[in-house]
This record gives C-alpha cells, structure tokens and sequence, in this order.
C-alpha cells in the first residue's frame, strides 16, 4: 500500500493540467456517470478513464483501484441482483426473481462505480496536494484555511498508512497472525493496533499544526503564492469536455 | 544459528536493497551490525524474523529457510525489537503489554503469567501504569521486557539506545548484555560505536547493500580501510589510539597501539609515562571527593587495574 | 541576542514546572548547545526561544524571555517567527509539501517575501545545506540524512536571525550527523546567525557549540565554554551526561597527576596531548 495516494512525479499532460481543471472535470465526469444508466456509454467512459490512467503511466495503481472498488460495488450488485425482478425471468427466488433486467443493473452499477472512481483517483496521482490548494485559493478564491486543512488531511493519509504498515509489521514480529485467517479475524486482530496509531496521529498533527504556525501560516493570503496557475486553452478544453460529457449523459435519459 | 546465503532483497520489488549479502551468525553471540543509514542493516533485521523474504538466496533459521516457516513460528525463535517502541505498544497497562506478546503467540496460560510477574519485578515496572504515558526511556525499557519476557533464542535489536538519554542507554544495554550472558544470541543494529564496542563480540559492517568486513569487534574498528568505505566513526579511544602510532613511531610497539577501552588505554599511558598504573582507584578518590561520599553505581571503576580482557560498559 | 530572565513554565496539568530559575544571555551570533538527560527541561527552552511556550501549550510563564529585546510574551507568534527559525524535532510532520522545492516555497510566500526574490532564496538556502541537486525530489524518497538538510533548508530561506532546532540528528549515523553540524556552523558564520540547539550527541557540541548548557531537572546546571563544562567530567557524569572518551581519560590522567594542561574535547587534542604524557 506505500504510495498510495501519493503524488507521482511526470510531465503528461494530466500532470500539466491546471490543478482546478484537473478536479471539475474529474467531478463532471463522475456526476456523468452517475446521470445516465447507459451502460454503452458507461463502458466508453470507463475506457477514457482507463485512457486517461494510461496516458500518465498510472495503469497499475488504477487497477488497484478498480480491484478495490469491484468488491464494493459487487456487494451492491448483488444487493441489486436479489432485489429487482426486471426483464425476463432467468432465476426463481422465494420473494421474486432474477431476470435479465436485474443483471444489466448489476453489471451498470459495477461499471458505473469503477468509471466514476478512476479520474477522481488519477487527481491525487498527477497533482501535488500544495499545487490543488494554492491554485483552489488562486483561481477559485477558497480561503487558504479551507485549502490548507484540505490539503494536509491528503498529505497525512500515506503518512498514517506507513505508521499502519510499520505498527502491523511490529506486532507481525510478535507472533500476530495478519497474514493468516478470515477477515473477520483479521478485523479483530487489528482494532487493538488502532491505539498506538491514534497516539501517534495525535501527536503528528499536533506538530505537524506548530510547525505551519511558526512558519507563519497566519500570514498568509490569496497573493502569498509564488506560483501563478492561470487557466490555459488545454484547461478550458478539458472544462468544456467535462461539461459535454455531463450533458452528453443527460441527454442520453430523453432518448426514446 | 541464522546464515545468509546470497540473500538479495528489494524494497517494493524495484529498488534493490541488499545485493548478495553472506554471514552466520552461531547460537550466544553478541553480533552488532554497523553501517551507514541505508547500508541495508535494518532491511537484513527484517529478513531474520521474515518480515521481508529474500528475492534470492536464502536466509536460515536454525537450518530451515524463512521462506518455509510462519511468521508465528518465526516469532517463537526471533525476538525483535523495533527502533521506535510506540510502534509495538498497544495495550492499556504495563502489565497487559508484557502479557500482550504470550497472546500473539497463543501461549498465555499460567506459567506466562508467572514469568510476567518475574520480569515486572526484575525492571522495577507498576504493571499498572499506562505505557502510552511514560517517557521514551522507559517505553524503550518495556518494549524491551516484551521481547525479553518471551525468552526466544534469538533477539533482534534495531538501534535500541536512539533517541535515548546516556542512563537510559546504560539501562536498555545492561539488560541487553544480560541477555547475552544467559546464552541468547543477541543481534544488533547500532550506529553509536562507543555502544559497540563495550558490548559486541563481533561486528558486521555494510555499506550499499554488502557485507564490506566482518570480524571481533576491534579487528574491525581499527581497519582504517573499512572505516573509511562505510564511513564509520570509530570509538574516540580506538581513534586516538589509531591517532598516536602515526604521530610517533616509537609509540607503535608501545601498549597503546592495542588500547581499546578507556581503562586499557589509562593504564597504558600511565606506564609509559614511567608510573606504576593506578588506573581506577584514582577516578574512585576522585568521585568520593567531589560528592563526599561513594559516587553512584555507574561511578564505581573496578577495584584492580583491569585486565585486558575485560569491557568496560559505556564509559 | 537571547535572555532568559528567572525563566519558569509550567504546564497547566503538571504539578512540577518543566524548567525554573533559568538564566541565559546568549549573543548575537554563537553557537549554543543545550544538553541533558531526558526530561530535564532541554526541548521546554526551545518553546520559550520560538514563542511555542507561551503561544501553543498552557500553562504558567514566569519571568522574562527576550528575543533580540522583544519581550515574547508581548510579541505575537507570528512576530516571532520572523526572528527565530524552528526545525522541530519530528521532521516529518514539519513538512507540508510532497516535493523539496514547495516544501522550501511554504515559509517565504507566508512571510509574504517578495516574488522576485523567492528564486533566489530557494537556490541560496538549498546550496547551504548541499542539496541544490534534491530540488525536484519527492520528500518521500530522501533518506533521513536528506530530510533533516531539507527541513534547515526550508527554514534558513527564511534568513532568521536565530535559529532554534531540537535534537537534528537525532535519526541520522554519525557521519551524517557531524555533517548537518558542519553545514548549519558554516551557514550561521557566514550570516551572523544566532545558534541554539539541542542535542545528544555531546561530542557534536563541543566540537562546534561557543556556549554549551547543561540542563539538569529543569535547571540550568552549567553553561560556559564547552571545555570549561567538560572540565567536570566526573560531575557531568553522575547527573547523566557522558562526555567525550577523550576528555574523560584526559581528566582522569589530570586527577592522576599526569597531564596539567587544558581541557580536551575532542580526539585530536586529546591525541597531542597525550604524546606530550608519554614523551
């Protein structure tokens, strides 16, 4: 899990998207996803996505992701699968049945979920978190507080999961089976170790907030930083796709 | 008994680690391994207790590859000390935290409280103190309770005295050096040489990935050329000692050329200086002058000049 | 540059104050090492240097501190912060950024350095500390060694006039450690920058400190000329503090009646001055 929502150095053209882009459009593109129940043009955004992931070597950790995500969204799928006897019949149950209808809504959430997940993930790959809020304070006028919470709550999350890491590899020394056993066992081995980590994430913010305070981090304003992120033709293209993508999926719900 | 053979191992798989790294080490020796940050010493520490496996070559414990053994198992054998106690407490007392590691190992019965109790008693412990607020010292000292309670055959120390005060230092090493006095083979890694030098027998030194010289302790910390390519800093009296031949050849054949501790190296100038060495009754008088009365534990030098075998701790 | 008058704090949920009765001038420009055993009140004079007592803990402040005749109680933090740099003991946490380079941007766009001599900062503060080269480096794969010369880095760009860090090298191998120390004394002779620093190493300290203090239970037990402290060796010793091996076995063969010369602080001393015993 090292790297994990860690920014990746590189000089696609993702990476030199405005940081402000970069996010509207992820955002545009998952409210697409979840505008229209066509899985036709679901599957095609699931291979921009995956195009995308592509175009700035972020293959591998994406389908990492589209591992992660397939266990969640296979449980609503199932749920889905159980529940809406649509089309024509194909199993019997007690309380109804599973038709044809009840499959294409299983695999439509699946994809939908997996196509939605894959920009917004790309985001913290080909962003540096300092990037995003400076040019959230820049170009968008949020209030370098907001930012800078938001920023550092990213910042933080690889730090925890090494701490999580070396805490379990610890107690892995000790005899604690990890590697062994259900999940529900796994699950009960683990909530003890969440003490050490609170301790620890307690203390790390704690320093982690003085530190920016003595560097005069209530100084700061929209004009303290050194980088300037304008929005370049690349960017307002990528806006204007964001938004075609949006109504594109919306129109799709008016069509006979 | 662990060997190395060949052992390579990358972190994440990409980044190669150690390249082909060879030692044994043999059942109730003290072995310290020294190196710069990033020389491979805490990623060889992990192979031991199969934390991490080897991509290639083996490492063996007790003859049996760790690649065939559980990680359980392997716990059983290897005791293993982490650099920062507060990743391995977990438990709300004192007490629970020493009993923490019989659990783990699924061996909590009678006899395992029994020996929780011998060892609270031996440190001094209030086994109902809540670990999470006492200071580093004494959660280093109780994270090394937890892994000396278990009494496995093997244990495993990654910098033990960092981020430690000197008395604290003295503490963890004393129980340490106990350790190995009732036969464990103790293994660890430490930067500070003065620590090595008072208490390992033998010293493995790498540097980017390999085992660059191994040897008794002294052997190796006065080989100016292993020195130099791990970039080492030698303990101050072996440097002076290093120091004095160079300066003066008539002083190559003297005694110091082979004074290692403080006490060798005080008798030795005090008979080259044409004086009957008096070693430490000297720093005793001394130590009850300036506070009027027997100086603390520490204080205390041993009663006769000491004789070249014996080590000096941490002085 | 720095006194502490009868300096006292207690934090509100202790009984005990952390440090009492401290007195300390420090000037303009020295190098100051503060070492002593753990919890006797080393990192405690670090917050009263960098305004963290009594900004960010609660508790009871008695006496005076004066940063460069600013009172710190009746200077804001951040007015602080201009004068005096922190390099906090747990670095990690210090950084906000993922790469060198914004990591070194933070502090000067806060203190609202003008833009046009931002580059020039960055370049002057990485090359003091020997790391033009890790500018577009993840933090994240730097060794220990790396991070520590970032994090000074990113504060030295800030060009205090005090520069206040607590234990530096702590994580780092001997070499590494007596480098930091070799590029921070080079930096502040060249800037007239004011050093205080704690740390273990004592060895470090007598090597580079002009004043070493020795804290004892949240006193002030010594501060002089390192070679002046280390004089009392035996002393040092039974409150916890171990000197050099060199200055000790050179005290000793002083007790003994061997050697009158001055105090050795460190190997290259100690070596000559002990051709001269056994001449």
């Amino acid at each position: 899990m090292r790297g994990f929502l860690e920014y990746v150095p590189g000089d696609s053209l993702l990476h030199r998207l405005n940081p402000v882009a970069k996010v509207l459009f992820a955002v545009l593109f998952a409210i697409a996803c979840f505008c229209t129940g066509n899985l036709v043009f679901l599957a095609a955004m699931l291979a921009v996505g995956l195009g995308l992931a592509a175009s700035c070597g972020m293959l591998r950790p994406t389908f990492g992701l589209m591992k992660a995500v397939l266990v969640f969204s296979l449980l609503l799928a199932v749920l889905l699968l159980l529940t809406t006897p649509v089309g024509d019949r194909l199993v019997d149950l007690p309380w109804g049945y599973i038709g044809t209808g009840s499959v294409l809504a299983a695999v439509t959430t699946i994809v939908r979920l997996e196509a939605a997940a894959i920009p917004l993930f790309l985001v913290f790959y080909v962003t540096k978190m300092s990037d995003l809020s400076n040019a959230a304070v820049k170009v968008l006028h949020v209030p370098y507080k907001y930012a800078f919470t938001f920023a550092s709550t990213v910042h933080f999350i690889p730090v925890f999961m090494n701490d999580m890491g070396a805490i379990m590899e610890a107690q892995t020394a000790r005899g604690i089976q990890f590697d062994q056993g259900g999940i529900v066992k796994k699950v009960r081995l683990m909530a003890p170790l969440c003490v050490p980590l609170l301790v620890s994430s307690v203390r790390k913010t704690n320093s982690s907030a003085i530190a920016a305070e003595v560097r005069g981090f209530d100084l700061r304003t929209r004009a303290s930083g050194y980088r300037e992120y304008p929005l370049k033709a690349a960017d307002w293209l990528a806006l204007v796709l964001g938004a075609a993508l949006l109504a594109a999926a919306i129109a799709l719900n008016f069509l006979p | 008994m662990i060997e190395f053979r060949d052992v390579r191992a990358s972190y994440d798989g990409r980044i190669p680690i150690l390249k082909g790294v060879d030692f044994a080490i043999g059942q109730g020796e003290f072995v310290a391994f020294a190196g710069t940050n990033g020389a491979g010493k805490s990623t060889a520490m992990r192979l031991i207790n199969g934390l991490l496996k080897p991509d290639s070559g083996q490492v063996l414990i007790d003859g049996v590859p760790t690649t065939q053994l559980k990680t359980s198992e392997l716990a059983h054998r290897v005791g293993f000390l982490f650099q920062n106690p507060d990743r391995q407490i977990c438990c709300g007392t004192v007490r629970e935290e020493l009993l923490f590691g019989f659990k783990a190992l699924g061996e909590l019965d009678a006899q395992a409280e029994q020996r929780v109790d011998a060892i609270i008693e031996r440190f001094g412990f209030d086994p109902d103190a809540d670990p999470f607020l006492l200071n580093r010292g004494a959660r280093q000292l109780l994270a090394l309770a937890s892994i000396v309670v278990l009494e496995t055959p093997v244990v495993v120390l990654d910098e033990p005295t960092t981020g430690l005060d000197f008395r604290e230092c003295v503490k963890v090493m004393e129980v340490i050096s106990q350790l190995h006095r009732a036969g464990t083979t103790v293994v660890m890694v430490c930067h500070d040489m003065e620590v090595v030098a008072d208490f390992a027998e033998r010293v493995i030194v790498m540097s980017e990935g390999r085992v660059v010289d191994q040897g008794s302790t002294f052997e190796v910390l006065r080989n100016p050329r292993t020195l130099e390519e791990a970039h080492l800093v030698p303990p101050q009296i072996v440097d002076i000692s290093l120091a004095l031949p160079l300066m003066d050849a008539r002083l190559a054949e003297s005694p110091v050329a082979a004074a290692d501790t403080l006490n060798e190296m005080q008798v030795a100038v005090e008979t080259m200086a044409g004086r009957a060495p008096v070693g430490g009754f000297v720093l005793e008088e001394a130590a009850e002058r300036l506070q009027g009365a027997p100086g603390p534990q520490e204080l205390q030098p041993p009663a006769v000049p000491v004789p070249s075998d014996s080590k000096e701790v941490l002085r | 540059m720095i006194q502490l008058r009868d300096f006292c704090f207690r934090y509100r949920e202790c009984s005990q104050p952390a440090v009492m009765d401290v007195n300390l001038d420090i000037p303009a420009g020295s190098f100051t090492g503060i070492t002593g055993p753990a919890g006797s009140g080393k990192s405690m004079l670090t917050y009263a240097l960098n305004g963290i007592v009594p900004y960010c803990y609660p508790g009871d402040f008695y006496g005076e501190v004066l940063i460069d005749g600013h009172d710190t109680c009746d200077t804001s933090l951040t007015d602080i912060s201009r004068l005096v740099g922190s390099v906090c003991q747990d670095i990690d946490s210090q950084f906000v950024a993922s790469v060198v380079e914004d990591e070194m941007l933070y502090g000067l766009e806060n203190f609202g350095v003008a833009h046009e001599l931002i580059p020039a900062r960055v370049d002057e503060a990485l090359e003091a500390m020997g790391i033009a080269d890790l500018r577009d480096r993840l933090i994240a794969s730097l060794s220990g060694g790396q991070k520590q010369k970032v994090a000074i880095a990113s504060i030295l760009a800030l060009r205090p006039k005090v520069l206040v860090l607590d234990e530096p090298t702590a994580e780092l191998d001997p070499a590494s450690s007596r480098q930091v120390f070799l590029l921070l004394a080079d930096y502040a002779r060249r800037h007239g920058t004011t050093v205080v620093v704690v740390e273990q190493k004592i060895a470090l300290l007598s090597e580079f400190a002009d004043l070493l203090v020795i804290m004892q239970d949240g006193r002030v037990r010594f501060a002089d000329a390192p070679a002046a402290v280390l004089a009392r060796s035996e002393e040092l010793l039974s409150i916890g503090v171990n000197c050099p091996r060199s200055t000790t076995l050179m005290n000793r063969l002083a007790a003994a009646g061997l050697y009158a010369g001055p105090v050795c602080t460190d190997v290259a001393q100690a070596s000559r001055a002990l051709l001269e015993v056994v001449a």
